[in-house]
């Protein structure tokens, strides 16, 4: 018995690259979790109320845009609307190392640059998620 | 946004279906007499074919008919890590604008069959008012099967270009489909498929329901209209007759099932790893044949 872990993956707003997100999704598939992805240009909205209907524990964004900065808060502000603060925000992409600590404070569980090795992603959702 | 509160108890109660939480059971158990008003629409056909794009069309228009509509999008586990990469829900955005519940469902290693749990999926839709779920499978044999079980309309979708394997799949997809509908007919091949599906419908045996052949192309929307008018009408005819006992069929089928399985499981207990392996090592040293040591352990 005993829960799968289940990731939204998705990428908000305009930014099309798509890479990292796949790469992220085959990776956690790999390693035994399910992945809704939810491909591109969704909205912070869209996101919550698929993480919400999908009863997903994290979701995943990935931005390389430079958006990340009305997008995490907006999206960490749904989720505490909605009751759903115990799904957490994870992240990667663009992200600058200076906003990294301002990112963490806020809500967001773990962020992952270029180059971070899908098996500390996955290790890090698993401890996350407590299996 | 919607109100999430229900939405997020649905969500839940789905998990606990597909995770084989004991919790489900209680859950459904205290929630039944309120199941069973939903009418589920059974969507298949190849990898590919637009099954997606097409549940997603047709949700949005069931949904301006005044239907609260869900959507299971069921899509295969993979064997080798048993995780899954889900990806209908990117084709169902029109939907999901629209605020239809759409979950995402991989087949995992189901000991009950893919069935039993997708018809408690259905109920937990139900539990939050949908009256019409669409269960989109991929048509890989034994999945079109099960959704026929689940199913009280099955739509079975086809797109030209896969050349020999549709003719070889055309008698299964006769004898499932309600409704056969020929997507990407924007593409060449498209009339010409359509065609040789209704020369077969009509060669076939007659039935008291023939299913109409109809082209769509999900990508345009283009249609959608007529798709939806022929699901209706064979919901008609459904239930002006064959309906209740289809679904008495059904339902005596899923018990079986489940409760094959429980009495296999609890006899298995009962007699317990060490009769069977004491059974093996006779087998083994020849002190036994292996027929009268099964007939000993099953009595
Ligand atoms: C390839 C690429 C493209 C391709 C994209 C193809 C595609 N379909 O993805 C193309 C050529 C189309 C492209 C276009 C553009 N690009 Co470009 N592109 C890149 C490049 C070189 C590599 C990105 C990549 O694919 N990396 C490989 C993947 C695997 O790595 P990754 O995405 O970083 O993912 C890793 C981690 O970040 C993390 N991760 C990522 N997502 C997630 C999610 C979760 C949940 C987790 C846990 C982890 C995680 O894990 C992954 C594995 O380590 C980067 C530069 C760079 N070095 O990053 C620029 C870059 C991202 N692009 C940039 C720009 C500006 C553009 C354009 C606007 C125009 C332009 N000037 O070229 C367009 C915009 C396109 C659009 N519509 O959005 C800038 C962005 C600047 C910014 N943010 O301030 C960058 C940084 C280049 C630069 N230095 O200027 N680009
Ligand atoms: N040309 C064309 N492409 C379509 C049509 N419907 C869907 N597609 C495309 O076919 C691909 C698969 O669609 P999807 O709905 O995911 O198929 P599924 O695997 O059967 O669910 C996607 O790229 C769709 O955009 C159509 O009517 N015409
Ligand atoms: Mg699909």
């Amino acid at each position: 018995m005993g829960g799968k872990i289940r990731v939204l993956i998705a990428k908000p707003g305009l930014d099309g690259h798509d890479r990292g997100a796949k790469v992220i999704a085959r990776a956690l598939r790999d390693a035994g979790m399910e992945v809704i992805y939810t491909g591109l240009r969704q909205s912070p909205e869209d996101i919550v109320s698929a993480a919400i209907q999908e009863d997903v524990q994290f979701i995943g964004l990935s931005i390389l845009s430079g958006a990340h900065g009305h997008i995490f808060p907006r999206v960490l502000e749904l989720l505490k609307e909605q009751g759903a603060s115990d799904i957490k925000l994870i992240a990667g992409g663009i992200i600058p190392d200076d906003e990294i600590p301002k990112w963490k404070e806020m809500g967001v569980t773990g962020i992952f640059g270029p180059g971070s090795s899908t098996v500390d992603i996955v290790d890090f959702i698993r401890a996350q998620s407590g299996a | 946004m919607l109100d999430s509160q229900p939405q997020r108890a649905a969500a839940r109660l789905l998990s606990w279906i597909e995770d084989e939480d004991p919790r489900a059971v209680a859950a459904l158990q205290a929630t039944w007499s309120r199941t069973g008003n939903g009418y589920v629409i059974g969507v298949t056909g190849p990898p590919g074919a637009g099954k997606s794009t097409l549940v997603d069309c047709l949700a949005v228009h069931a949904a301006a008919q005044g239907h609260t509509v869900g959507v299971l999008a069921v899509d295969p586990t993979s064997p080798f890590s048993g995780g899954a990469v889900l990806g209908d829900r990117l084709r169902m955005n029109g939907a999901q604008q629209q605020g239809v519940f759409i979950r995402s469902v991989a087949t995992r290693g189901h000991l009950g069959g893919l069935t039993a749990t997708t018809r408690y999926l259905v109920n937990a839709l139900e539990l939050l008012g949908c009256d019409l779920v669409f269960v989109e499978t991929v048509g890989a044999g034994q999945g079109d099967v099960e959704v026929v079980q689940l199913a009280d309309t099955t739509v079975v979708v086809e797109v030209p270009g896969l050349g020999d394997e549709v003719q070889a799949q055309k008698a299964g997809i006769l004898e499932i489909g309600d409704l056969l509908l020929v997507n990407k007919s924007d593409r060449p091949g498209a009339d010409r498929l359509a065609q040789e599906l209704l020369s077969a419908v009509e060669l076939g045996e007659p039935r008291d329901w023939q299913p109409p052949v109809l082209q769509v192309t999900a990508i345009e929307g283009t249609g959608i209209d007529a798709a939806w008018d022929a699901i209706v009408d064979h919901r008609a005819h459904m239930e002006a007759g064959p309906l209740a006992d289809d679904r008495l069929a059904r339902q005596m089928h899923e018990l079986e099932q489940q409760l094959q399985q429980q009495l296999f499981r609890d006899r298995m207990v009962t007699i317990g790893d060490k009769a069977l392996r004491s059974a093996a090592e006779r087998v083994l040293a020849r002190r036994s044949d292996p027929f009268s040591a099964i007939n000993r352990l099953a009595n």
